[in-house]
């Protein structure tokens, strides 16, 4: 069962922040500065920790994986300001 | 000895946790991730440094206090035909102990505080490091997840429990059949190999009276990247594959979420984006604007030799192929007369489908299934074909109103009119997923039973599509001509054969993709699956038929 999360961080040092957000893309959408929205399986949540832990510094810096619930039946309300938001979905790409 | 390869220590723990699943990932060569070997797989990472020596043969000295502490020590002997990769080795002197590291907490309920397959596991160890010369009176597993260590006593009792184990797994490995399932087990629903093994289905096929758990549905699958538009070009930016089209980016794909590429016409990918879809075991199909297949980019292929064995083996028996051919010919049969009778569009005091033409479906279906012969079967086929397509018009809009959409007979290279085009799309789409699907469980799509082998003719993937081109193809194609999804301007006219325009193609592909997402009442399993998944379900049993563990393939039918 997928569920959605919100993930944001604190990094300290300007270098671990960049590779954060890197890693970050691998697992869900960019949102705000620190801030990603993502949809995941059991398994890629671990991966996701085990990315984080990796590279952020514990006794510096700080990351929340907030979940907000299971992703086909959550009803998230976002009020969005000066901006959209869209829940992130994990659909067949056609292009 | 014999000429079996040592056996990895670490299978003789799955062997005694389940026979079948050492089977599968030894002598099968067998894989499958699942959140508890990842998490494992994490944990054991951080504890897989090496580090500290192990010395070659232990010190002979009696008062020799010299301290021990080895990390991921491999040892193997042949005497034993045992091979290990041990956590740690920490001791004094020539007395030292085995530690393997768990993920997860002591269990309460195991009354050593240790589950017997760990117990076997870390006993062989200690009859490695004793074949070494090291003096080895117990283990220790280590709980990472509650930090516990609870200490094993190798007492004879469990050296010998050990050494049957290993003599058990040998002789398994060595007889060349695959154990029975576990019956009813709460191993099954955690065991990562259960979408393999299928063993409520097994059970129940072989006419267990079990109802299967919905062990496979309950996963997540990734889903495909299609490229289809002109002159896209795919590459790799970090963990994501990014669709560029005239230098701006179109749409990007998380690579941990995509489950193949499919690149149609001139659709480019990079090398680098190319190594990491085979580096993470992501299929990459090449396919013409018109969704044939020219070729598919896999890494070295299944392991699993045996299933290509049993493959061919009955490929060879005109026994098994009749039996086969027939059940999937009669499948497909009943599974058009089902479409026929549920979108019929008649009119209003004739609202359903007619009577005659069903019960003339129904005598096909069982001429198929009663065939003497594959000629004879392809003969049924043909009639019930032509009865099919005969009436296929009248699942459509009325040819009247403004689509414009008219059928008369089936007719194919090229197509000649917008169904006709749509159709060989369909088709040409659901012979590439079922290529994957039947690579994908290591069988090989080429080696048919009912269609014969031609030059680059996937055969087996046409045979196993049968009974799903009514249920996923043909209605597809209904789907989008009747709620205007696809138009007549969506085709252009060449050359005298019909095609679809990108934007059409990309609309159909959608399509076709909701309709694999749909979830389905297993008629037989009774569970909830939807069309992709059950592919690869149907892959396994098919897998499990040919290596003589269920008495019948079963067809999808509906109902
Ligand atoms: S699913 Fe059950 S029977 Fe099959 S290998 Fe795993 S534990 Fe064994």
């Amino acid at each position: 069962m997928e569920r959605l999360y919100i993930v944001c961080y604190d990094v300290r040092d300007q270098r671990r922040w960049r590779k954060l957000y890197k890693a970050m893309h691998g697992y869900g959408e960019w949102l705000q500065l620190s801030v990603f929205q993502c949809r995941l399986d059991a398994v890629r949540k671990l991966r996701l920790e085990d990315a984080v832990s990796r590279i952020v510094k514990q006794d510096e810096d700080h990351v929340l994986i907030m979940d907000l619930g299971p992703a086909e039946s959550v009803q998230v309300k976002v009020k969005s300001i000066g901006g959209s938001f869209e829940p992130v979905r994990n659909d067949a790409v056609v292009v | 000895m014999t000429d079996l390869p040592l056996i990895p220590v670490r299978m003789l723990n799955e062997h005694v946790y389940c026979p079948r699943l050492a089977y599968l990932m030894w002598v099968q060569g067998e894989f499958q991730h699942n959140e508890f070997t990842v998490d494992g797989a994490i944990k054991h990472r951080r504890v897989d440094r090496p580090g500290g020596k192990l010395p070659e043969q232990p010190s002979q000295a009696a008062d020799d206090e010299t301290r021990i502490h080895a990390r991921s020590v491999t040892l193997s002997s042949d005497e034993l035909g045992l091979i290990a990769k041990m956590d740690l080795v920490e001791g004094e002197g020539a007395v030292v102990a085995p530690v393997d590291y768990k993920r997860g907490k002591r269990p309460h309920k195991a009354a050593s505080g240790v589950y017997e397959p760990e117990q076997i596991q870390v006993c062989a160890q200690g009859l490695l490091l004793e074949e070494h010369g090291y003096s080895c009176p117990e283990g220790v597993v280590y709980f990472v997840a509650s930090r516990e260590r609870v200490r094993v006593p190798l007492d004879e009792e469990l050296r010998t429990r050990t050494r049957n184990a290993m003599t058990e797994l040998r002789r398994n490995a060595a007889s060349g059949c695959i154990p029975a399932p576990l019956e009813d087990s709460p191993k099954c629903p955690r065991c990562s190999l259960a979408g393999i093994c299928l063993p409520d289905e097994v059970r129940f096929l072989s006419r267990t009276p079990v109802q299967p758990r919905p062990i496979f549905a309950a996963r997540d699958a990734a889903k495909p990247l299609y490229v289809q538009t002109q002159r896209a070009y795919v590459r790799k930016d970090g963990e994501v594959l990014v669709v560029e089209q005239e230098k701006e980016q179109v749409a990007k794909a998380r690579l941990a979420e995509v489950s193949q590429v499919a690149l149609f016409g001139s659709a480019a990918l990079t090398t680098p984006a190319l190594h990491e879809c085979l580096r993470r075991e992501i299929p990459v199909t090449w396919l013409s604007y018109g969704g044939w297949f020219i070729g598919h980019t896999v890494t070295v292929g299944r392991r699993n030799v045996e299933t290509r064995t049993h493959q061919y083996r009955a490929s060879f028996d005109d026994g098994r192929c009749l039996d086969l051919a027939r059940r999937l010919v009669a499948g497909k049969i009943v599974n058009s007369r089902t479409l026929l009778r549920r979108n019929w569009r008649g009119t209003d005091d004739d609202a359903s489908a007619p009577r005659e033409l069903l019960t003339a479906l129904r005598e096909d279906m069982r001429h198929a299934g009663r065939a003497p012969s594959l000629a004879v079967l392809l003969g049924v086929e043909g009639a019930a074909a032509n009865r099919y397509f005969q009436n296929f018009q009248n699942m459509l809009r009325e040819a009247s109103d403004d689509l414009g959409f008219d059928f008369s007979t089936r007719n194919r290279r090229p197509p000649k009119d917008p169904v006709n085009a749509l159709l060989s799309f369909a088709y040409a789409m659901l012979t590439r997923e079922w290529t994957m699907a039947l690579s994908s469980v290591g069988l090989d799509p080429y080696r048919g039973f009912y269609h014969q082998p031609r030059f680059g003719r996937p055969a087996l993937a046409l045979d196993m599509m049968e009974p799903f081109r009514p249920l996923v193809a043909d209605s597809v194609v209904l789907t989008v001509i009747n709620n205007g999804e696809i138009r007549p301007e969506d085709f252009i006219s060449a050359a005298g054969g019909c095609n679809l325009k990108d934007a059409g193609r990309k609309k159909f592909i959608q399509a076709f993709e909701r309709r694999l997402q749909q979830e389905i009442t297993h008629p037989i399993f009774k569970y909830r699956i939807n069309y992709r998944q059950l592919f690869e379900v149907q892959s396994r049993l098919l897998v499990r038929w040919l290596g003589d563990e269920i008495p019948t393939y079963p067809v999808f039918m509906t109902r």
